[in-house]
């Protein structure tokens, strides 16, 4: 058979970063190819250079047994590959069948294309309503625009980047439902994920990657989950070292009754309470897009609520404090996006020291002390082993792990009475990201308060002494660690208080 | 092969360094054609453009006297457009100064009172502040444009001078030509030799120049405030206020050209008529960024652009050059200029073609 | 010396060379040397318009006095500021005779004349006059009267339009005139008059153009520095009225007439008087008499005996015969400005912002 796809030696770097390092893979027509890694393992690249987004600095594409020359996402188009990103191409303010149209090329009739819609996502068991505007959409149904848009081009190839991280365990199991049948009826799928569960459920084939490099090539449903974990992360897993916690009497964070209104393309809040203590790491799971920015960034002060709630630092009411004040109060706060948020992108690693670090002596007499800025920077940059050139090197030239150590080391060396963190670890290595957790496990047990945001569970139920689970903008009662389950946990994700009717064909479709 | 377009990681050092050069050496070739093929010798016209200017003591005062406003309003607005508060209505702002200053000049009751000069910068100051204060309410209260905004106050400011000296403060001994009266002696800055026109004011220049520098390069507020222009987010995440960055931009910039109209007034022009800048507000805004929004580099920038202005002159004073010819030559040189400064941040990859 | 009163103004009409240029420039001019003499035009000469009759002033010098002068121009001078170092150049360069062509380098010629004793300064449309310092100036509003008799003869709707660069008297002046030359043939016409605050804004100008043909008027008549004025007239077939210069190859065959300016005798006494020695400051006010200000080549389409009427007109102008501005005259709300029997003072001529009866529209 000839393969629908075959790389060849594949090869891409970025300034300081070697992002697919020969990469060599094949996929047949009609197999679900999965392409694991941990974030950062050069994936999405791989995915870009496939669908033309990118270029490669050497290696070849064949398709169909053709080299793919002059390669951009229309040749792609032309030759039946097809991409759905993991964030949504779509312009909110007009309906589904007009951003299908502007996927068209050349003239099209808007209703023929209506009822094409129609008749593609009922055959392949995804309803959607042509004619409802996509603001409002679930995040799913948005989903299936995407991957209808993608279909009505009659793909040869479907690419899928980490389809899943926006979807509830019954959307992805109707989303498995519909790829499989694409796949018997001839069409090569690729999919790209760090789960290990789905790719296993899924996937016929798995190419592994690590640090850019193919470590390994598997059937999944042949192979155990920790075979593939191995290849995924090396061989060598590092150990944490989770002392027992010893709680503060008094509350740190106190949270009660904390209610919002949802903003654009967000989602409200109703009626939160939960309170983190000094010495323990309270971790909030959920499925992302389930209200956890909302909440942080109320948190955090960036956005003052108005609605019902308080909230309290230290016993301290802080609802009418901003970000600047609540940070006198002992709270420091490792933001989801580092880039244009945690760090500003052109400034160099000392100015971004004095962003949040202002109060610990880098500001004196309204003048900002650039040696003390420096040797605040450089000691983040030896204590969190972060790559840099330098603290005189732009935060955009950091690789985004890199960055994160930063972030992650200025902000506990600030010497927090309270860390809010959102995905700690996210693209971070392993090892990074091993040091990282134990870093927050040894600032708990120091006293502090620490709330953690993720979607990874296995990183919550490694370092948190109590869960909560936000869903629907409600957050669930806490639950110790030691007395619950992933089963628990992940059935709360999806349905806290009864409300989990969301998806207007009945499927549950989390908003985002 | 084929060329691309790419984002640098960093800004280039080197470019930063280059790139001025380049510009400099790209606008002397192209303009010494220009010249050449229209029949001047490039060498004297060059000559009579860069460097017959600055021959003599008079002309050295016309250079800093022209470039003293460019640089004053450059520093001011630089503060804002660091912050991403584009402030393009200095030039109203400037004129609303130098109403302010002429009204202080005019009808102080001591018209020789060694106060009244300080007080006319005070007046210009606060004024250019006041005009810009609105753009700044609007857009930290209703987010309007600031730019639409400053630019419209412009048009207001400017016939409402018209207004003024076509009708209340007309020249009661002007034969109804629209101008002011004269101002006296005390409400003009002595130039430092009467064979000259430079005057005291650009001392002004000089202070604004080094708080500029200390604002924008040492201080945490002027860090707060490239905070907000570089990441917005960042700011708000580190919980610097956004309406304070638009406040202090609008209002650097509207002090600075508000003392600019002030000094014009009371340096070169001695009364106000309908039109009192030669786009100063304007190129003020060229300047700030052929500066980099560097107070240094404002003040070459200035001087840069003044040498431009008067170079046209003395071409046309000595070869007979017509000025939209000088007019095309210095467009050249700030086209080069800004084009080159693209070259620190981008740069051009050739793609060899697939065999 | 800013503080001239109109009293002072009228002396210095009448005597200011006399009282104090008298020799005071003998021991400058040496009729051996080449004269170096300076001008100075407030924008870029173009096809017609101000500067460019300024420039053909010019031209008549060098033709005349060939290689006894040698002329620097420079242009697009209007700021003050710019000016006064312009002037300042000049004159430290070895210029010994030096125009300033409009009224915003008034004040730097001021400023400057007083450091340099030994030039001599001319500003055509100056107000203020020193030692070294004279002015000159032309009677537009003696054209403009027989301008407005011809327009009066032509109008069907009884109704002229007038734009005007700025509501100042050298052209609220003639814009009056112009209404009165009307009214001598027709008492009931009036005037619509619009000020652009500006010289050169042709898409200003072409919208009041067609305001003004909109609301009734058939001649317009346009005192800027653009002859859209004349165009859009003529596209939207109405007569039109040039100033400066002979419009007519814009007015599509509708241009009545234009009242030209033509500097050459200024020009020519100054640059003579000072290669001579005897140049002393002068207020020089000319009209059709001398020939400052001149009527175009009148249309066509006027009738034969119309053209020997309006010549008679200026005729009678020039020999002081017909005045324009004799009484009696009203201001628009119909008070007495000049009586029966009189007529307006110079001085109130030039200093004139108020609008005569008919004239519809505002000042300021």
């Amino acid at each position: 058979m000839i393969p629908r796809l075959e790389l060849r030696n594949i090869s891409k770097r970025y300034p300081g970063v070697v992002a697919n390092d020969d990469i060599s893979m094949t996929i047949l027509p009609g197999e679900i190819h999965a392409v694991l890694g941990e974030n950062g393992a050069g994936k999405s690249t791989l995915m870009k250079i496939i669908y033309g987004a990118a270029q490669a600095d050497s290696g070849e594409i064949v398709c169909d047994g053709k080299l793919i020359e002059a390669h951009n996402p229309a040749t792609s188009r032309a030759l039946g590959i097809e991409m759905v990103y993991q964030h949504f191409a779509l312009f909110e303010s007009v309906t589904v069948v007009e951003n299908i149209a502007l996927a068209v090329s050349g003239a099209f009739d808007l209703n023929a294309l209506a009822a094409q819609i129609t008749e593609l996502s009922a055959r392949y068991g995804m309803p959607i309503d042509p004619w409802q505007r996509v603001h409002d959409l679930s995040v799913g149904e948005r989903q299936r625009v995407e991957i209808v848009r993608c279909l009505l081009q009659s793909p040869k190839l479907l690419i899928l980047d980490e389809p899943t991280s926006v979807l509830t365990p019954q959307a992805v199991t109707k989303l498995f439902e519909t790829l499989r049948q694409l796949a018997s009826e001839g069409c090569s799928i690729l999919y790209i994920s760090h789960k290990l569960d789905e790719v296993q459920e899924l996937c016929d084939s798995a190419t592994v990657l690590r640090n850019g490099k193919v470590t390994g090539a598997a059937r999944p449903k042949e192979t155990t989950a920790i075979e593939l974990a191995r290849m995924m992360v090396g061989s060598k897993l590092p150990e944490m070292h989770v002392t027992p916690s010893v709680r503060s009497e008094k509350p740190v964070l106190s949270v009660r009754g904390l209610s919002a209104p949802a903003g654009k393309s967000g989602i409200a809040l109703s009626d939160i309470s939960f309170d983190v203590h000094g010495g323990e790491i309270v971790g909030l799971a959920g499925v992302s897009g389930n209200g956890q920015a909302e909440l942080i960034s109320l948190l955090s002060g960036e956005r003052l609520h108005r609605d019902g709630g308080s909230i309290g630092i230290d016993g301290k009411p802080v609802d009418r404090l901003d970000a600047a004040a609540r940070r006198k109060l002992g709270l420091t706060f490792v933001p989801e996006e580092r880039l244009g948020r945690g760090a500003v992108p052109p400034h160099s690693l000392w100015q971004n020291a004095v962003l949040t670090g202002h109060k610990a002596g880098l500001v004196r007499r309204g003048l900002v002390d650039r040696g003390k800025a420096n040797g605040f920077a450089r000691a983040v940059i030896e204590k969190f082993k972060v790559k840099a050139n330098g603290v005189q090197a732009a935060a955009q030239s950091l690789s985004g792990g890199n960055l994160q150590k930063y972030i992650v080391g200025r902000e506990i060396a600030l010497q927090p009475k309270l860390l809010l963190v959102s995905q700690p670890t996210w693209g971070v290595d392993v090892g990074a990201a091993a040091f990282i957790r134990q870093t927050l496990v040894d600032l708990s047990r120091a006293g502090a308060a620490v709330l953690v945001v993720s979607e990874e569970l296995d990183e919550l139920f490694e370092i948190c002494d109590r869960l909560l689970v936000i869903c629907q903008g409600r957050v669930s009662p806490s639950l110790i660690r030691t007395q619950t389950n992933r089963e628990e946990v992940g059935l709360l994700m999806t349905r806290i208080g009864g409300n989990n009717e969301t998806g207007r064909s009945g499927q549950v479709a989390l908003q985002n | 092969m084929r060329f691309r377009i790419e984002q640098r990681t960093e800004p280039s050092a080197s470019m930063r360094v280059a790139a001025p050069v380049v510009a400099t050496v790209l606008t002397l070739l192209v303009g010494s054609a220009m010249f050449a093929v229209l029949g001047y010798d490039p060498l004297s016209t060059l000559q009579a453009f860069f460097i017959a200017p600055l021959n003599s003591m008079n002309g050295l005062s016309e250079l800093l006297l022209k470039a003293s406003p460019l640089i004053l309003i450059g520093c001011g607005l630089a503060v804002g457009f660091r912050a991403n508060v584009w402030n393009i209505g200095a030039e109203g702002q400037l004129i609303i100064g130098a109403i302010a200053a002429c009204g202080v000049g005019l009808f102080y009751p001591d018209p020789e009172s060694p106060l009244l000069l300080p007080l006319m910068v005070l007046a210009g100051a606060c004024a250019g502040m006041l005009w810009a204060a609105i753009p700044a309410f609007l857009r930290a209260r209703m987010n309007t444009n600031e730019i639409l905004v400053t630019l419209m106050l412009t048009y207001i400011a400017t016939l409402f001078l018209s207004w003024l000296v076509h009708g209340p403060w007309r020249d009661p001994a002007g034969f109804n030509y629209p101008q002011t009266a004269l101002l006296p002696a005390a409400a003009m800055f002595e130039p430092f030799d009467y064979s000259y026109r430079l005057n005291p004011s650009i001392f002004i220049t000089g202070v604004a120049v080094l708080v500029m520098w200390l604002f924008t390069d040492r201080s945490f507020l002027g860090y707060k405030m490239s905070v907000g222009g570089a990441a917005p987010l960042a700011a708000r995440y580190a919980g610097f206020r956004e309406s304070a960055a638009v406040w202090t931009g609008l209002l650097a910039g509207g002090a600075a050209a508000g003392i600019a109209g002030m000094a014009e007034l009371s340096g070169p022009l001695g009364q106000l008529s309908p039109q009192i800048s030669p786009g100063y507000g304007f190129a003020a805004i060229i300047v700030a960024f052929i500066g980099r929004l560097n107070a240094f580099g404002i003040v070459l920038g200035g001087l840069l652009m003044s040498l431009l202005f008067l170079g046209g002159e003395t071409v046309q004073l000595t070869l007979g050059l017509s000025s939209s010819l000088t007019r095309v030559f210095q467009g050249i040189l700030l086209f080069f200029l800004l084009a080159a400064d693209f070259f620190i941040f981008y740069r051009i990859r050739l793609i060899p073609e697939h065999a | 010396m800013h503080n001239l009163n109109r009293r002072q103004f009228l002396q210095y009409s009448s005597a200011v060379g006399a009282a104090i240029g008298t020799g005071g420039f003998a021991g400058i001019a040496n009729a051996q040397e080449v004269l170096k003499m300076g001008v100075v035009y407030v924008s870029p000469i173009a096809e017609i318009g101000w500067t460019k009759q300024h420039s053909l002033a010019v031209d008549a010098v060098k033709a005349e006095l060939g290689d006894k002068v040698e002329i620097t121009v420079i242009d697009n001078i209007f700021m003050p500021q710019d000016a006064e170092r312009v002037f300042r150049e000049l004159a430290a360069s070895g210029n010994r005779l030096i125009f300033g062509t409009s009224f915003s380098h008034g004040t730097p010629l001021q400023k400057v004349a007083p450091r340099f004793p030994k030039v001599a300064f001319e500003h055509c449309s100056g107000i203020v006059h020193l030692p070294n310092l004279g002015t000159f100036e032309a009677k537009y509003y003696e054209g403009c009267y027989v301008a407005g008799a011809a327009g009066a003869h032509m109008s069907k709707t009884g109704k002229i339009g007038f734009i005007g660069g700025f509501p100042i008297p050298d052209i609220v002046g003639p814009a009056n005139a112009l209404l009165l030359g009307a009214q001598s043939v027709n008492p009931d016409i009036t005037c619509n008059a619009l000020f652009l605050n500006s010289w050169f804004d042709p898409g200003k100008e072409k919208e009041a153009a067609n305001t003004l043909v909109s609301q009734g008027c058939d001649v317009i008549c346009s005192m800027t520095d653009t002859a859209t004025g004349v165009q859009v007239a003529g596209e939207k077939g109405a007569w039109s009225i040039g100033y400066a210069s002979d419009m007519s190859k814009f007015g599509s065959g509708k241009q009545l007439t234009a009242f030209t300016l033509d500097w050459s005798s200024d020009y020519l006494r100054a640059a003579k008087g000072v290669l001579e020695g005897n140049w002393k400051p002068e207020v020089r006010w000319d009209g059709l008499a001398a020939g400052v200000v001149k009527m175009a080549p009148y249309n066509e389409a006027i009738p034969a005996d119309v053209i020997a009427k309006l010549k008679q007109l200026e005729a009678d102008i020039g020999s002081g015969k017909v005045h324009p501005y004799a009484g009696e005259l009203k201001d628009q709300d119909g008070n007495v400005k000049v009586p029966a029997g009189a007529v307006l003072a110079d001085a109130d001529i030039r200093g004139m912002n108020w609008f005569v009866k008919g004239m519809i529209g505002k000042l300021s």
